[in-house]
């Protein structure tokens, strides 16, 4: 593994994105300002925002980033240089990631301190943000593996679709139950078994996304 | 095909591949065997689909074959390694840059990865190739596209040149000036060219020894002047009833009335006394073309395969 090939690769790719990046950060930023605007039909148009930047941000920066190099097949030039797979692996998924979490970050600590901030807003309400935006960094991370393994922006999309479908669900389902909807009207911060359960199963969810698309992403036997 | 080329004023390879297959769903790479001596430049002809890009891509581990082994400048190649590549400039047809970003953003880059880049080298190619360092890529015609890939290239100084297709859509004003400019890389006699192409032209114009490729095997491989002297077109006029003599090598091209054309690829000098002694009159005895060799060698090739 050559550390300094992936860094160079990995701020390439960040210089490459880095109007997307700045769009989304902006995009995630306003609308995580309008969830906390104390009027219920604007902060909801906010919080729809803020999930639509988060879901449309995954599927660009894939589509950009990972699909992109080899659609647009200047993946040939990347590694006609001296990176090996591994590296090329490394710095790919790494920039991925890294690109998302900015405006995912962005949006999740701009709703948390407006949770704590703001007179109105019910501190137990903080609950529900990381049990949201694991929700939806799980979704991200099975579209990565699914572009990794497909190399197909057409199964990507359809995953992205499917996610957005289940989270409705999952806010639907999970919002619904007593101990949340409890611990949400709270003033104190509070953190249910059952919270940390669906916290933990997300996080797992994620790590073994990313994990399965490293593995996958290395295996590849032809590159172009 | 086992194909090795010998170069007395060279010691050592610079790159191998040893009984390399892969299969795709519809072309297959059979059993290809390839020795590039150091400080040989070295033409991969072949028709559309024949198996020349992939030969290459396998040679630079952008493509890992089924079976066999692939080695450079006595390092191994595959995906996994990228040691090898230090030394190694590669250029594909398909190959792309990044649009919106400029030539000199390119420099660059590449720059930052290769310790042996020549910066002046470099700008001299700049101003050779009439290319603007500040331009973005997305803006430029295809020759410059070409041009500028190549400068990424040749900047680096690699040992080893894997070139795939590099005159390929170029107007011949630019094509000249590719071609110039590889003709001065391989002043250096310890550079080594692989060079592909359709276009027997310029890989005769460049090439020490040629390679001719087709349907996946390799069907032909020598010394470019060597191939030049062997092959022969015959013309003769013949007498009713004449039955060619047994040369090896000799085949029927075409034939009207009493004239009867023959290609030749293993020519000696006593083979026109030899048809004259069978009766018929040697009318011309011609070199062939390159081009000429080389679409007789694919045809024979495929004949003698049933084809």
């Amino acid at each position: 593994m050559n550390t300094q090939a992936i860094g160079i690769l990995f701020l390439k790719d960040l210089f490459l994105s880095r109007r997307h990046l700045f769009a989304y950060f902006a995009a995630g930023m306003v609308s995580s300002v309008l969830t906390c605007i104390p009027d219920s039909t604007v902060s909801f148009v906010g919080f729809l925002l803020m999930i639509t930047v988060a879901i449309a941000a995954g599927i660009h920066l894939i589509g950009t980033l990972l699909l992109g190099e080899s659609l647009g097949q200047t993946r040939m030039f990347v590694m006609s240089l001296p990176v090996s797979l591994l590296d090329y692996s490394l710095g790919k998924i790494a920039v991925v990631l890294t690109t998302y979490l900015v405006p995912w970050t962005a949006m999740l600590v701009c709703c948390t301190i407006c949770t704590f901030v703001l007179p109105w807003a019910k501190h137990g309400s903080a609950i529900v943000l990381p049990l949201v935006f694991l929700f939806l960094l799980c979704g991200f991370t099975i579209q990565l593996v699914t572009a990794v393994v497909t190399e197909s922006l057409g199964w990507t999309i359809c995953v992205m679709v499917a996610g957005n479908v289940l989270l409705n669900v999952f806010l639907m389902k999970v919002m619904s139950l007593p101990e949340i909807v409890a611990a949400k009207q709270s003033d104190v911060l509070m953190w249910p078994p059952i919270v940390v359960q669906i916290l933990v199963v997300e996080s797992l969810i994620i790590i073994g996304g990313l994990t399965a698309a490293l593995f996958f992403q290395t295996r590849k036997r032809d590159l172009i | 095909m086992s194909t090795v080329l010998d170069h007395s004023a060279q010691t050592g390879l610079a790159a191998s591949l040893k009984n390399v297959s892969k299969s795709y769903k519809h072309f297959q790479l059979k059993q290809i065997d390839l020795e590039l001596q150091r400080g040989t430049v070295v033409g991969l002809i072949g028709p559309n689909g024949a198996g020349k890009s992939t030969t290459m891509r396998i040679l630079m581990g952008l493509v890992n074959p089924d079976s066999g082994s692939v080695s450079a400048l006595g390092k191994p190649i595959s995906s996994r390694e990228a040691a090898a590549k230090q030394e190694i400039g590669f250029f594909s047809d398909d190959m792309r840059l990044y649009q919106p970003e400029s030539i000199g953003w390119h420099m660059q880059f590449v720059r930052s990865l290769y310790p042996t880049w020549d910066d002046q080298y470099a700008h001299e190619l700049l101003d050779r190739f009439g290319l603007i360092e500040r331009q973005a890529v997305k803006g430029l015609s295809q020759g410059q596209r070409v041009k500028s890939m190549l400068l990424l290239v040749l900047a680096r100084r690699p040992q080893l040149l894997v070139l795939d297709e590099p005159t390929n859509g170029l107007d011949p004003v630019a094509k000249h000036e590719v071609l110039t400019e590889l003709m001065s890389v391989v002043k250096d006699e310890s550079r080594t060219i692989l060079y592909s192409s359709h276009n027997t032209q310029d890989v005769e114009q460049i090439s020490d020894q040629i390679i001719f490729i087709d349907r996946g095997r390799v069907i032909a491989a020598d010394d470019r002047d060597v191939f030049l002297e062997r092959w022969k077109r015959i013309k003769l006029h013949v007498p009713d009833g004449w039955r060619s003599p047994s040369v090896a090598g000799l085949k029927l091209e075409s034939e009207f009335k009493q004239l009867r054309v023959f290609s030749l690829n293993q020519f000696q000098p006593e083979v026109p006394a030899r048809l004259a002694a069978s009766g018929a009159t040697v009318e011309a005895v011609e070199s062939m073309t390159l081009e000429e060799i080389f679409i007789s060698t694919v045809m024979r090739g495929r004949e003698e395969a049933g084809l």
